[in-house]
């Protein structure tokens, strides 16, 4: 299943970078926004019916309860910590790093973000380590499961609500779908404000 | 090293996150919807729907990947802060999961 995940990934990015730099036959946000608004609404439509219809995923969310606002909490302290120690490890400035992980995975915030408050420098950092994020989520998706159900999420971060939440729930089952969603929409709300916080400590 | 304009930093900062607000009514439509939808439909007969599902989660990956070989800015950024940023990345996830799982652990989540 990865194999066609993969080269999924892989044939889109070949397209989109001939079509931005070669051939431009068609606008990029067709494919980059609408295209994937469109095939992101429908999956959740169909992932939500899905959970809806299966009573023992439905009597396991129940039982999670609120107690599932703890995941986002834990991936936070665990990303900020993830900065911390990297900028350690690369010898950078260890605000500004940890100002980077604090994006949680959401690229299009992180880069301006953090590029408008430490300059160009960070805010490529901001793009580049964030979207790694994202795609090491992809990536690796089918081993993380089998480190622990909740792992994908984890890995996902911001992108757990959106464009991580089918292949989360695809390998991680219908039940983790209000885990993914509602970790992710809260690490969401949170990453501009840590970003924030985090560099007003500079 | 290249970079943002500085003039359009703040701008675009403040484009995404309106673009993202739109965004999430654009999740939580479809997700209600569905809740709805298979709620009422519970004892109907079941149709296998995971080829066709798989189906769309290829045409979404493609069109993710698309937005990422677009992205002249990402792509540009990558050569030079590619290595420290995968560093971070996986610094990032590798703590994330490791937090999750001592909270599940001590929560029993």
């Amino acid at each position: 299943m990865i194999k066609f995940i993969l080269t999924a990934l892989f044939l889109g990015a070949l397209a989109g970078y001939l079509n931005a730099n070669w051939t431009s036959i068609i606008n990029n946000v067709w494919v980059s926004d609408y295209l994937l608004n469109a095939a992101l609404m429908m999956l959740l439509f169909v992932m939500a019916a899905a959970l809806a219809m299966d009573k023992e995923s439905i009597s396991k969310v129940r039982r999670t309860g609120l107690k599932i606002l703890i995941v986002p909490l834990a991936i936070a302290l665990g990303t900020i910590l993830g900065g911390v120690v990297s900028a350690l490890i690369l010898g950078f400035n260890v605000v500004a790093t940890t100002a980077v992980s604090a994006g949680y995975g959401w690229y299009t915030l992180t880069g301006p973000l953090v590029g408008q408050i430490f300059g160009p420098k960070w805010g490529a950092l901001g793009f580049a380590a964030n979207f790694l994020r994202e795609l090491l989520t992809i990536i690796t998706v089918s081993l993380m499961v089998k480190v622990d159900k909740y792992a994908p999420t984890a890995s996902g971060g911001a992108t757990a609500m959106d464009t991580t939440l089918p292949i989360i729930v695809r390998y991680c089952g219908s039940d983790t779908l209000v885990t993914a969603f509602s970790s992710g929409f809260v690490l969401s709300l949170i990453a501009p404000f840590t970003i924030m916080a985090i560099a007003s400590l500079a | 090293m290249q970079g943002f304009p500085e003039t359009f930093q703040h701008e675009r900062a403040e484009m995404k996150t309106e673009r993202d607000t739109m965004n999430f009514a654009l999740l939580i439509v479809p997700l209600i919807a569905g809740v709805l939808f298979g709620y009422f439909s519970r004892e109907k007969r079941k149709v296998n729907l995971s080829k066709f599902t798989f189906g769309i989660i290829l045409v979404l990956i493609f069109s993710l990947g698309f937005g990422i070989g677009s992205n002249s800015e990402l792509l540009d950024s990558l050569p030079e802060v590619g290595l420290s940023a995968a560093v971070i990345a996986s610094l990032d996830i590798f703590f994330s999961v490791i937090f999750v799982k001592a909270v599940r652990k001590t929560a029993g989540l």
